[in-house]
């Protein structure tokens, strides 16, 4: 079932496995049918480690949506809320206990945390005059949810808003409670960098929480060499530009929630002779995405110029080894041949799949406009015209482009040039509120107060420094066989993870400086392992980093940690973690403030 | 071995009681114990004695005193009574002193003869006084019951979980039954009594009549009764000096005599002396010329070490038999039962010695008898006094020793045997260390500095320790500042702050909230803090925790808007309350009046904020408001909270161009974004004719080609030709190839030798038709190479 968790160095389905198994300590708890109330956010998250059947395992009858009112009838014993600790989801399950048909068959109520049980929760239950109407009120510590064999995400939607604009770290301490989780299952991590202000507040913690656990001594051998914490706002460039791997792309274009992806489904209808596609499928074609899939796992980080000659050279692969069974003379060959049949199947189906994908993509790539966005964004990004009004985005927004496209690049024009002009800006910021209205005022304060949008300050801008040292902009890039990470944005290489790469070869001290410039704090710490627990290195075996972003992480950005995880003279191996898996629309839009 | 079993007497056919002396008491008793009321704990607990208990004679200046021992009669504690006439004493299994009173009330002592707490036994005990009492122990724990002055019965059968039971009238009962006692039958307790020559069972819903089998004819009274401590047998003893024994379920007689005594005796109480059933394995081995083979076993080693063939001859018996590893066994078992630790000592060395000529006998009974031996041994010793059994070791649990040991201070003993036995650090010694805590932060003659830094240096990080349960300790004794320098070893702030709130340290509850990061722990400080403090010291309270001041705003931002207003006030963050004032204008207004005003807030505060830009935009959005307004009403449709580049489109759609372009002007729409807005609106409209007008009326800003880009976009190839011809050189070819024209944009692209363009042009060549068109860029770009 998630086979595809278990293919990198990290066994990421023991994690799996533990957080299923509370899950199924819990439901037994609850003895007889159930039926679970789900806060809807939850639903995608725990699609990844607990299908229905698994639920169904445990008696599990019913499944409803956590709405105001009486709840749906269900003939059960138990009725088990799902649900983030959130104020204004105990109201609604107050209501949901409330107006329970007292003359009805009395049914136990229960109530899950996810991930974290509330004191401030249950205190509005009890003012509510419910709290006592629960049997179990428990916690379920799903932090950090195993998405691929080398990818975990705690999906938390507003982490980085709460962070860097709220000063709420409600997540931080969540991350770091996942992290202890990881620790308890794969060995305590020796060493841990950090860069960033959230950062240090998770190492913190996890220092802190290490201290409060001395009872439970660790026994298990580390797993991971490193962790690299870091923060989004050190690098909020990367986000900001057009991913251009082919998993990046379909993120941009359609949006991948949970591993899911949904796709119009024209592309995708059954080719039938004289049919004349009149009835053509409505529904959204819904895809899962990731590495159990072979041939996506091949070519999700490439660059997307270089997946058609991929997808080419399988399509004459895939027939040519349909074709084998003209030659197959004897039985033995006839039998042989049948035998690869469903695994040739499925590959022609997957190979199908991804063409279609791509011929969607392509429909876009090649559009004029993506062009010109695209040549405006690596213009920025090499630092040519930041300081002045950009004609190409007063056009977009005199068509009324989509405001995210247009804050967008408002965003990494001001990013690359450490602030914009105060003219500039104000320009700008004139031309969003008259054109797409003034209650967006409350957006434009948020993105300056994340730090997306500022007026230059001390007339000096760092970006060519930081650009220069760190080689963010390559212009070499060899979209077909890449040789740095730069090809995933096909000539920017993101900021994150040049700093990852540099601090695993050859260490931070070599760019001191450019710490210096960007935001917040820069430090290691060492955890003492026992000496039974030291890891003696073979020559030639590789270090696991644990490379985990605090306020989100795009898959172009995982792309071209995977590309440095296979250089063979890397050295070192990353797993990801992040507190969700974003990009920049998405980022933008949980910044952007709708007040009606 | 004849003098081994001298002390060993027959019960009924099968098996043998024995007696045997523990200690030779060490107290001093002034008094003599009949004239004391006595209760000995079970399990070798300790025995309180209450000297001079209440006789109506005696002054009542006279206070009775009130002392306790341990099992070997070391003194524990002596105080003085000043309650109440005490008619009954008893122990709880957790060693706690129950006293019961005349007026019902039961004043609960631990084994130090501190005072824990009390209980009352009822209102009808207290109108009724009590005439007697008793404690007994069930598998729920301990209970008591009472004999009321109005013949009538109370009980709780847990004194922990408090239930009071009122038993039922026993009929025809006039005076106290001549004795009585509790019995337990299936976990329910009942009372058994007698009324002159009958007996009652009372259980909570009925009495009942009940005769013992066997009993012997003439009895007038039973005088005394006594009931096993298992609850399985019963004795009766009666006024002809008979005494009845039998199971307690009154169904079966075991045996009876007469001892020709016919006065009650006034009490018995026996703690020096042990008697019991001698158990099944030292039967086997002692009972005269046994030939068990543990018998054999331990003749054997004798011999062998005298170093007799003898031995040799003995143990063949044994391995004829094929009983060696059962000989073992059996002297294993025997040497638990011994109390001298040389008889140990022999039927261990016999059971080695059986060993070695064993294969594969496991060596793990052996080797657990060896060690709960040494425990036993060493809790036994006179200094100690807990003459415990192997067979009440081992129901007890090592776990409850270690709590009885705790319970006597001895915490160097109990920490040697958690090291002796190896136990894991979280069950043995790290709770053996909080105990001892617990008890050092009762010592009120040591200051809390003293006791603080002690206590962390022998707990230091000891896993398993929790400081904050000495804390709350010290908190109980009145050690509040003790308390709080204990909370600071506490790591887990999730402990540390709940006892910190308690303790009504709110403020420093949340700085340890706040280091912890767990936000939920911050709330938690603060919604307590918000209604302990007035308001006032609370915002303060919250100015100097940023973190916590962030965490406030947000729980505000979703339960209490108006506070959020007052803290953002409070911190002139005027940038945030205009903010909240544009929220407002939305969310809490409809009339465009209120609006408005909550806007002129808005951008009061942004000036005060200076931020110009923000308060010129708000007052723009207030100048718009009113001039929607005034538009539906004049015009009709929608216009509110339309942007204003969609109030213009939406003018121009409307045919009202004029009011389009004074809107324009009053807010300076860039001449750009207008040409854009205009073209789109009237192509739209497919108002070609305007269209044309509109784009003669001056220079286009933006150029022609959106102007044929928008008329392709609309399929009216005829209008975008018009424009394409306007459009400027470096546009050109686009242009022309958008309506079509390859073969001119060829002719272009060739005029401007623009490679780019030619490729361009190239690529928009269809093999048939721009055949000839293809050809003549390929000769041109031929020409142009040669040059």
């Amino acid at each position: 079932m998630a086979a595809h968790l278990s293919y990198g160095r990290v066994n990421l389905n023991v994690l799996r496995e533990a957080v299923r198994r509370e899950l199924r300590e819990f439901l037994d708890k609850c003895a007889g049918s159930k039926a679970i109330v789900w806060d809807e956010y939850l639903t995608g998250p725990f699609g990844l480690i607990a299908q229905y059947s698994l639920l169904k395992e445990h008696e599990v009858e019913k499944m409803f949506t956590l709405k105001g009112n009486r709840l749906p009838a269900a003939d059960v014993k138990n009725i088990i809320f799902f649900v983030r600790p959130r104020l204004e989801l105990m109201d609604i399950i107050a209501e949901n206990v409330l107006s329970e048909d007292r003359r009805g068959p009395t049914r136990d109520f229960h109530i899950l945390f996810v991930p974290r049980r509330s004191l401030l929760c249950e205190q509005r239950l009890k003012d509510l005059g419910v709290l006592g109407s629960f049997i179990h009120r428990e916690e379920y510590s799903l932090d950090l949810i195993p998405f691929d064999g080398d990818l975990l995400s705690m999906e938390s939607e507003g982490a980085f808003k709460e962070c860097y604009l709220e000063g709420d770290q409600t997540s931080l301490y969540h991350a770091a409670k996942g992290l202890m989780t990881l620790q308890a299952l794969y060995g305590t991590i020796p060493q841990i960098f950090g860069k960033g202000e959230c950062a240090r507040q998770v190492a913190n913690m996890m220092i802190r929480m290490k201290r409060e656990f001395t009872g439970s001594q660790n026994s298990i051998f580390p797993v991971f060499d490193n962790l690299l914490l870091l923060d989004r706002n050190v690098d909020l460039l990367t986000p900001l530009a057009t991913q251009l791997t082919y998993e990046g792309l379909i993120d941009e274009i359609y949006g991948i929630q949970n591993s899911y992806v949904k796709l119009p489904p024209e592309k995708f209808a059954p080719k039938k002779q004289g049919d004349g596609g009149k009835d053509l499928p409505t529904e959204a074609k819904k895809l899962q995405l990731n590495s159990a899939e072979e041939l996506y796992a091949e070519i999700r980080d490439k660059n997307f110029n270089a997946v058609g000659s991929v997808l080419s050279k399988k399509a004459k692969i895939i027939s040519a080894a349909f074709e084998e069974r003209h030659n197959a003379k004897t039985v033995g060959e006839i039998k042989q041949f049948v035998s690869q049949l469903p695994h040739m199947q499925a590959a022609r189906g997957s190979l199908a799949n991804r063409t279609s994908i791509a011929e969607l993509i392509k429909d876009v790539t090649t559009s004029e406009d993506f062009f010109d966005k695209l040549t405006v964004e690596q213009e920025f990004m090499s630092g040519i015209d930041t300081d002045k009004v950009n004609n190409y985005i007063e056009d977009c927004i005199a068509q009324k482009h989509s405001l995210i496209k247009v804050l967008r690049l408002v965003c990494l024009q001001s990013v690359c040039n450490s602030g914009l002009k105060q003219k500039v800006l104000d320009y700008y910021k004139r031309e969003i509120l008259q054109t797409y209205g003034y209650e967006h005022i409350l957006t434009l304060h948020n993105l300056e107060k994340a730090g997306l949008l500022k007026p230059q300050t001390g007339g000096r801008n760092n970006y060519p420094t930081i650009r220069k040292t760190l080689r963010l902009w390559m212009d070499d890039v060899n979209e077909q066989n890449p040789t740095d990470i730069s090809y995933v944005y096909s000539g920017y290489a993101p900021l994150s993870v040049r700093l990852a790469q540099l601090l695993s070869r050859p260490g931070w001290r070599s760019i001191e400086e450019v710490l210096r410039i960007l935001p917040g704090p820069h430090f290691e710490e060492r955890q003492p392992l026992p000496t039974g627990l030291q890891k003696k290195r073979q020559p030639g075996e590789n270090r696991v980093t644990l490379i985990f972003f605090l306020g989100g992480v795009t898959f172009a950005e995982i792309a071209a940690l995977r590309f440095l995880s296979q250089l063979e003279d890397g050295g070192t191996e990353y797993v990801i973690a992040t507190t969700k898996l974003m990009n920049g629309t998405s980022w933008i839009e949980a910044l952007m403030e709708k007040p009606f | 071995m004849d003098c081994y079993t001298a002390n060993w007497n027959p019960l009924g056919d099968s098996a043998f009681y024995r007696k045997y002396e523990l200690y030779s008491m060490d107290w001093d008793l002034k008094e003599e114990l009949r004239d004391c009321l006595v209760a000995a704990a079970p399990y070798g607990g300790p025995i309180a004695l209450l000297r001079n208990p209440w006789r109506k004679e005696k002054a009542a200046s006279v206070r009775p005193v009130l002392d306790i021992y341990s099992a070997s009669g070391m003194p524990l504690a002596s105080l003085l009574w000043k309650s109440g006439p005490v008619v009954s004493l008893g122990w709880s299994a957790e060693e706690e002193l129950l006293c019961v009173q005349e007026d019902g009330a039961v004043l609960v002592y631990g084994l130090h003869g501190d005072f824990r707490r009390h209980f009352s036994m009822g209102n009808e005990v207290l109108q009724n006084r009590v005439l007697d009492a008793r404690i007994f122990h069930t598998e729920f724990g301990s209970g008591v019951a009472i004999l009321t002055g109005a013949h009538r019965f109370t009980l709780s059968a847990n004194v922990g979980d408090l239930k009071l039971r009122r038993m039922p009238e026993v009929p025809g009962l006039q005076s106290a039954p001549s004795c009585w006692t509790v019995l337990c039958q299936d976990r329910v307790a009942h009372i058994l009594l007698a009324v002159g020559p009958d007996l009652y069972l009372l259980d909570h819903a009925a009495c009942s009549a009940v005769t013992p089998p066997g009993l012997a004819p003439g009895v007038s009274s039973f005088l005394q009764m006594a009931v096993s401590f298992t609850y399985r047998h019963l004795a009766l003893f009666t006024d002809t000096g008979y005494i009845w024994m039998g199971t307690a379920s009154l169904k079966e007689k075991l045996c009876e005599f007469n001892c020709n005594i016919r006065a009650p005796p006034k009490q018995m109480v026996c703690t020096h002396e042990f008697l019991h059933e001698v158990p099944a394995a030292s039967e086997e081995i002692f009972k005269i010329a046994s030939m068990a083979p543990g018998a054999l076993l331990l003749e054997a080693q004798k011999e062998y070490e005298k170093e007799s063939q003898k031995a040799d001859e003995y143990l063949r018996e044994i391995q004829e038999l094929g009983q060696l590893t059962q000989a073992v066994q059996q002297c294993i078992e025997a040497a638990g039962h011994e109390h001298q630790p040389d008889m140990q000592k022999s039927l261990l060395r016999a059971a080695s010695f059986g060993k070695c000529f064993l294969d594969r006998f496991p060596p793990d009974s052996f080797v657990h008898m060896c060690q709960d031996l040494r425990v036993l041994n060493a809790v036994r010793d006179y200094h100690i006094g807990i003459p415990l059994t192997y067979s009440q070791y081992k129901q007890l649990t090592i776990q409850v020793l270690l709590d009885r040991l705790v319970l006597r201070r001895l915490y160097p003993l109990a920490i040697q045997i958690c090291e002796y036995l190896r136990l894991p650090e979280v069950q043995g010694v790290s709770r053996i260390l909080a105990h001892w805590a617990c008890y050092k932060v009762q010592q009120k003659d040591v200051s809390d500095e003293d006791v603080a830094r002690a206590i962390n240096q022998k707990l230091g990080d000891t896993p398993g320790v929790s400081y904050s349960d000495i804390a709350a300790r010290a908190y109980g004794c009145g050690r509040t500042e003790l308390a709080i320098k204990l909370l600071e070893y506490e790591p887990r702030s999730g402990e540390q702050v709940p006892l910190l709130l308690k303790m009504k340290r709110s403020k420093l509850a949340l700085s340890k909230a706040i280091e912890s990061g767990d936000t939920d722990l911050v709330f938690t400080v603060l919604l307590h803090l918000k209604n302990e403090l007035n308001r006032g010291d609370f915002f303060m309270t919250l100015r100097n925790q940023p973190m916590a001041l962030s965490l406030y705003r947000q729980f505000c931002k979703h339960q209490e808007l108006e506070t959020l207003k007052d803290l953002y006030n409070q911190d002139d963050n005027h940038q945030e309350l205009g903010s909240f004032h544009i929220r407002a204008s939305y969310a809490a207004e409809e009339r465009i009046e209120g609006r408005v005003a909550a806007l002129q807030t808005a951008a009061d505060a942004f000036y005060k904020a200076k931020n110009e830009f923000a308060a010129k935009a708000t007052e723009d959005q207030m100048r718009l408001l009113r001039l929607q307004r005034r538009l539906e009403d004049e015009l009709g449709g929608q216009f509110l909270d339309l942007s204003l580049h969609d109030t213009v489109t939406t003018l121009i759609l409307g045919g009202h161009n004029k009011r389009a372009e004074q809107l324009a002007r009053d807010f300076r729409i860039p001449d750009k974004r207008l040409w854009w807005l205009k073209l789109t609106a009237l192509a739209d409209l497919e108002d070609w004719e305007e269209l044309e007008k509109f784009s003669k009326s001056k220079k286009s800003p933006i150029g022609y080609l959106p102007f044929v880009e928008i008329c392709m976009k609309q399929h009216n190839k005829y209008e975008a030709k018009k424009y394409a011809s306007r459009v400027g050189p470096e546009q050109k070819v686009k242009a022309l190839l958008l309506v079509g024209d390859v073969a001119q944009a060829a002719d272009v692209a060739i005029e401007h030798r623009n490679e780019a363009e030619l490729s361009l042009v190239l690529s928009h060549c269809t093999g048939a038709t721009d055949g000839a068109t293809a050809d003549k860029i390929q000769r041109a770009r031929a020409q142009a190479q040669k040059k």
